[in-house]
């Protein structure tokens, strides 16, 4: 379990993270979104062990990173967006060399597992100069998973890598999910937040912007409908005007349509219907609009910018 | 010390013995005895010039290793190697001395090689009995140590430098200005030792190598906190 309790970070007279906290439950992936700048990376690096805090305390699994960073350091992974092989080294000797720094009972035999696991086996013996970048990222994350730690920090894992591959790391994210590691990913990838994370962190100048579940995020004070209808545009908005509505006008694939939103819509939908079959309009198709954690994130940090 | 033991050993393995190019760079440390036996051969070389050419054939090599130093650190930090290393639970004077030892002990063995390959070159051109009056073995022994010495040194305050800067460029220009100055100095106490027959000059300068030496080190391990890389990254 990650604990961050109030930290903050300065580099002279920059403060990267002011006053942080949040929590990281096992078998929970929480991610960290913010715009470049915002504090996502000194924040997983503090939590890390890489960087010691200015001001508040990290525990991991209850051990703090101010009083013993190695014990924090043997918890975590830690995977950059950037692989960061050396080149030169083939793949076993390569995760060998990291896995005797971890103290690995069997290094060369954890090397295979992991290399049979991210279906690397059959490069066991090849340079990495030579992988492709998508190859280079598994055995990054391989690297952060030799010591099997209870803490995997992912820094935007998946950036530059293509559609299959990255879906292919999300499902392996998943995965370590359901063995219960506490996970931190730190992306501007606002899609597979929303697809893998269960809690967001928004950072914005090193603040806490927004934290909660990606639902509650993505949950609008106001619920927003889509309305597709034949007819008149002039008298269809009228009736919609009538009925107490203001309404913008949308199009679905050609179709006319208005966008509106409703705070009580068990009592304005059913209004809006009347109307609408009162002057003479024909309702094809009346849906909720799901907000994606895109819109929610776009509206915390404009939110964020005025204060 | 034991992780010290396995960062030096990756460096040794793949950097220096994985990159041809470097074992190309270092062999050419090990011709240079010869062109220094061949090209002074004659009636005009005396004991000066033969301890002047044992100095080279121990030092030259070591310049090259400075180089080496330089350009092993900052390329970590460029690629940005360095991270994953400092994310494992690895005490930081372990990283520094597994770097510096990596680097300096492939160096050091072209710049005993280099010594004992001028000593046999030299002995067949002049005659064993000569050589010897004018480079007793404690000459020879005091030249390596010199060169393990001056390797010391110069790694660690080049690891001070690698730290401070953010490009290879910089740390290669200054790991330049490093060894000119080194050759500069060499080249000065070089003909002074070779005229101080009891040798104290070259014990003298081993001592204040030593004592750099032991700063160099001191600053280069607190300097080479991952806070302080880091922040350079």
């Amino acid at each position: 379990m990650i604990e961050v309790r109030d930290i903050s970070r300065r580099f002279g007279q920059l403060t990267a993270l002011d006053h942080v906290s949040f929590r990281v439950e096992p078998g929970e992936i929480v991610a960290l979104l913010g715009p470049n700048g915002a504090g996502k990376t000194t924040a997983s690096r503090i939590i890390a062990g890489l960087l010691a805090p200015s001001e508040g305390d990290v525990t991991v699994d209850g051990i703090s990173v101010r009083a013993d960073p190695n014990a924090v350091r043997r918890r975590c992974g830690f995977v950059t967006d950037q692989p960061a092989l050396y080149d030169r080294m083939p793949l076993r000797d390569y995760l060998s060399f990291f896995g005797a720094l971890y103290e690995v009972p069997a290094p060369g035999k954890r090397a295979m597992e992991l290399a049979i696991m991210l279906g690397l086996a059959d490069r066991l013996d090849t340079r990495l100069g030579s992988f492709s970048r998508g190859m280079k990222q598994k055995v990054a994350i391989a690297r952060g998973l030799v010591h099997d730690p209870p803490v995997l920090l992912l820094d935007e894992p998946s950036a530059a890598l293509d559609p299959e591959t990255a879906l292919a790391l999300r499902t392996f994210i998943v995965s370590l999910r359901a063995r219960h590691r506490a996970i931190v990913l730190c992306t501007h990838d606002l899609d597979e937040a929303q697809r893998i994370a269960d809690r967001v962190v928004v950072l914005y100048r090193g603040r806490v912007a927004r934290e909660g579940t990606t639902d509650a995020l993505r949950a609008a004070p106001q619920q927003t409908y889509l309305l597709t209808y034949l007819g008149d545009e002039g008298a269809a908005h009228a009736a919609l005007a009538r009925a107490g509505v203001t309404a913008q006008p949308a199009s679905a694939n050609g179709t006319p349509a208005v966008r509106f939103s409703a705070e009580d819509a068990a009592s304005t939908n059913p209004a809006v219907l009347r109307a609408l079959l009162e002057a003479g309009i024909g309702v094809l198709t009346l849906t909720r609009e799901e907000r994606t954690l895109e819109d929610a994130y776009f509206a915390i940090v404009s939110q964020a910018k005025q204060a | 010390m034991r992780n010290a033991l396995l960062i030096a050993w990756r460096e040794i393995r793949w950097e220096i013995f994985g990159d041809r190019s470097a074992v190309l760079r270092m062999g050419i440390f090990a011709v240079l005895p010869i062109v220094f036996v061949f090209t002074n051969r004659g009636p005009r070389t005396n004991d000066v010039a033969l301890f002047t050419l044992a100095l080279q054939s121990a030092l030259f090599p070591a310049l090259s290793g400075v180089a080496l130093i330089a350009s092993t650190f900052t390329q970590e930090k460029e690629n940005g190697t360095l991270i994953p290393l400092l994310a494992t639970p690895v005490r930081d004077i372990d990283i520094v001395v597994g770097k510096l030892v990596g680097m300096i002990l492939p160096v050091f063995a072209i710049c005993i090689a280099s010594v004992a390959l001028y000593f046999v070159l030299v002995s067949t051109q002049y005659g064993v009995t000569r050589v010897v009056l004018a480079l007793p073995f404690g000459v020879l022994y005091a030249l390596v140590v010199l060169a393990l010495l001056y390797l010391l040194t110069a790694g660690s305050w080049v690891l001070i430098v690698a730290a401070l800067v953010k490009t290879s460029r910089a740390g290669q220009q200054i790991a330049g200005l490093l060894i000119g100055l080194s050759v500069a100095l060499f080249t000065g106490l070089g003909f002074a030792a070779a005229n101080i027959a009891d040798g104290w000059a070259l014990v003298g300068l081993g001592v204040a190598m030593l004592a750099s030496d032991v700063v160099a080190l001191e600053i280069a391990r607190r300097v080479w906190r991952r806070e302080e890389v880091l922040a350079r990254i």
